[in-house]
Order: C-alpha cells, then sequence, then structure tokens
C-alpha cells in the first residue's frame, strides 16, 4: 500500500495511470493547482537536468584546458632546457653570411690583381741587356711556361755561337 | 677574458711557423748544357722536377750540368757564383720580398759580360735562361728557389702545425682559384 507522497511523487514523474491515476486525481482537494504544481516541478527537472549536463561538460573543457596548459608547461620547460642559439635557420644564415663574406673577399682580392700586371708568384724579368757591340743582332724575350711549374723563360735570339769546347766543365 | 691570451699565443705559433719557414731556403743556380745525343744520360736531380718542360722549351733530349751553385739565404743580401770552365753565373741578391728574391744576374763568358738581367725570383716559380749556342748545344742557365735541406729535414721531424697547415692550404686554394 502506497502512501501519499510515494502516490505524489509518482503523479509527478508521470508515473500513475488507469484506475490509479484517476483515483489519486479524485483525491486531491485542488486538482488545478497540483496540475501547476506538477507543471513546476517539471519545469525545475528540466532546468536542473540542462544544468547538470552542462557542468558535466564544463568540468570535461575545465580538465582538457588544465592538462593542455601542463602538457605546455613541461614541452616548454623541455625545449629551454635543450634549446640553442644554433638553432636550424639560424644556422643557414650564418653559413650564407660567411660564404658571403668569402665571396666578397676574394673578389676584392681578385679586383686588387690588375689583369696585365704579372703574378707575385711567377718569377719576374725586370731588365735583361746583351753586349750589342759582340751580339748587334740579340733579342730577348720573356714568356711563361704553360706547364705546372710555372716556368719564367728569358729567351735570347742571335747570341754569338761558340765552339763546343765552351761546353767543358 | 680567457681567449686573449689564447688568441695571442695561437698568433705566436703562427709568426714564428711563418718566420722558420721563410727563413731556411735556397737558390739553386746551374750552367746547363743541352744537347741531342744518341744515347741521353739521365737528368741531374737538381731538374728533375723541370725536364719535361726543358725538354718542351728546347727540344733537346740531355741537359748536363757544367756549374752549379747552392746558396743557401739567410739575409737575401748574398752573393754568389756558379762556374764552369769557361762560364761563369755571378748572382747578386739584393734583398727579399713577399714573393721572393730581387736579383742581378750577369752570365761571364771567361772576363766578358754576355748577358745582364735584374731579375724578381719567385720561390714558386723557376727561371730558365736560353744562353748561347754552344757547339750543337744549348747553354741553359737555371734557377730555382729551393727549401734548405737542413731546414727541410727538421721540419719534417717535428709535427707540423696545424694553424700554419691550413693557412697555407687555404693560400694555395685561393692561389688556384685566381687566374
Amino acid at each position: 500500500m502506497k502512501t501519499f507522497e510515494e502516490k505524489w511523487t509518482a503523479w509527478l514523474d508521470g508515473q500513475l495511470s488507469g484506475k490509479e491515476l484517476a483515483e489519486f486525481e479524485a483525491s486531491l482537494p485542488d486538482l488545478a493547482a497540483a496540475q501547476a504544481e506538477k507543471r513546476d516541478a517539471q519545469k525545475l527537472g528540466a532546468f536542473l537536468k540542462e544544468q547538470l549536463t552542462t557542468q558535466a561538460v564544463s568540468n570535461e573543457e575545465f580538465f582538457s584546458h588544465q592538462l593542455h596548459e601542463r602538457i605546455a608547461r613541461e614541452s616548454e620547460a623541455r625545449h629551454r632546457s635543450t634549446s640553442t642559439w644554433w638553432t636550424i635557420p639560424r644556422l643557414v644564415w650564418s653559413g650564407a653570411t660567411a660564404l658571403a663574406l668569402f665571396v666578397i673577399t676574394t673578389v676584392v682580392l681578385m679586383s686588387q690583381h690588375q689583369p696585365g700586371e704579372q703574378s707575385e708568384y711567377l718569377t719576374q724579368i725586370l731588365q735583361s741587356r746583351v753586349d750589342p757591340a759582340a751580339n748587334p743582332n740579340a733579342t730577348i724575350s720573356i714568356f711563361e711556361s704553360k706547364t705546372d711549374n710555372k716556368v719564367t723563360v728569358l729567351w735570347t735570339e742571335g747570341l754569338q755561337s761558340l765552339p763546343a769546347d765552351y761546353a767543358a766543365k | 677574458m680567457q681567449l686573449r691570451p689564447l688568441l695571442l699565443a695561437a698568433f705566436l705559433v703562427l709568426a714564428l711557423s711563418a718566420v722558420s719557414a721563410d727563413a731556411a731556403q735556397a737558390v739553386w743556380s746551374g750552367l746547363v748544357i743541352a744537347e741531342n745525343v744518341p744515347q741521353p744520360a739521365p737528368i741531374p736531380p737538381e731538374l728533375t722536377g723541370l725536364e719535361q718542360t726543358l725538354k718542351d722549351l728546347f727540344g733537346y733530349n740531355q741537359f748536363e750540368v757544367i756549374g752549379q751553385s747552392n746558396k743557401t739565404l739567410k739575409t737575401g743580401q748574398e752573393d754568389w757564383l756558379a762556374n764552369s770552365k769557361y762560364f761563369g753565373l755571378h748572382v747578386d741578391a739584393r734583398g727579399e720580398n713577399d714573393s721572393g728574391y730581387s736579383l742581378n744576374l750577369k752570365l761571364y763568358k771567361e772576363s766578358d759580360v754576355l748577358l745582364e738581367t735584374d731579375a724578381n725570383l719567385s720561390k714558386s716559380s723557376p727561371l730558365v735562361i736560353k744562353g748561347p749556342q754552344v757547339g750543337s748545344g744549348q747553354l741553359l742557365l737555371v734557377l730555382v728557389v729551393k727549401d734548405d735541406e737542413q731546414a727541410h729535414r727538421r721540419r719534417h721531424a717535428e709535427p707540423a702545425n696545424p694553424i700554419t697547415t691550413a693557412w697555407q692550404r687555404l693560400r694555395r686554394a685561393i692561389h688556384n682559384v685566381l687566374p
């Protein structure tokens, strides 16, 4: 045998039906007021249900937010502990700068060396003369060999020939 | 702050190495008779590095040294004589510069000056002078700057200075790149 409170709760929840529903509503002194109270209770229930669901989502988001923050903190700490000034982009820029400086230096060095000027790495003939009285037709020319050992050659023509005896040691 | 003494030490080592490397050089000067013979003798060791160049330039197959001198230069102001029986090559060094030695050369035939030349002899470029025809051959004058033997051996016995070696390699590389 259900008490009135049990039947009232079941009626509010819409769980009474048939003869039991009719008997309970007949037993109520003011059915309209009870109906109004039932609607309020249902509204309250729906509101609470909605709020409880929202709260649950909110907690989930909050947890997720905290988790993200913790991950970010940890990755930042790890990044800070292993980071160095020589990052890949900086390495690339440093390499490019060094290369550019090398090219500029090379160009400057090359521009200081005039095209017609004899290289300081080759032997230079400053002046050369033969006795004009003994060798009136003598000529002198200077050139460099095309071989790897960079021989400078002073080539004379028209010098007086000497007998083979002069080849003696 | 600790970098400064380190750089200073490196600079001193480099400077000392450069000084020791420059101080040990000799000029080999030779009177050479070039000839074509059926059985050519082996080329003298002093001319080994120039053998092909001499053959290409003058067209002879034998090169005989008839007089020579190997003078170690300390001040760059020395003078010396390479003599054969009839010829004399007098070399008067008049100072050293970045690329080599400033030389005055006189080729004597007995007491007569056949040829006089002022040259700046580079350490990396031998000088060959074509002299007069002698019989069926040709007199050549050859001057080459060489590393002094003792210093050469000493440098090889000691471990190489890596900074100097790197610097020399860089210089050679730049020199090879430049026309």
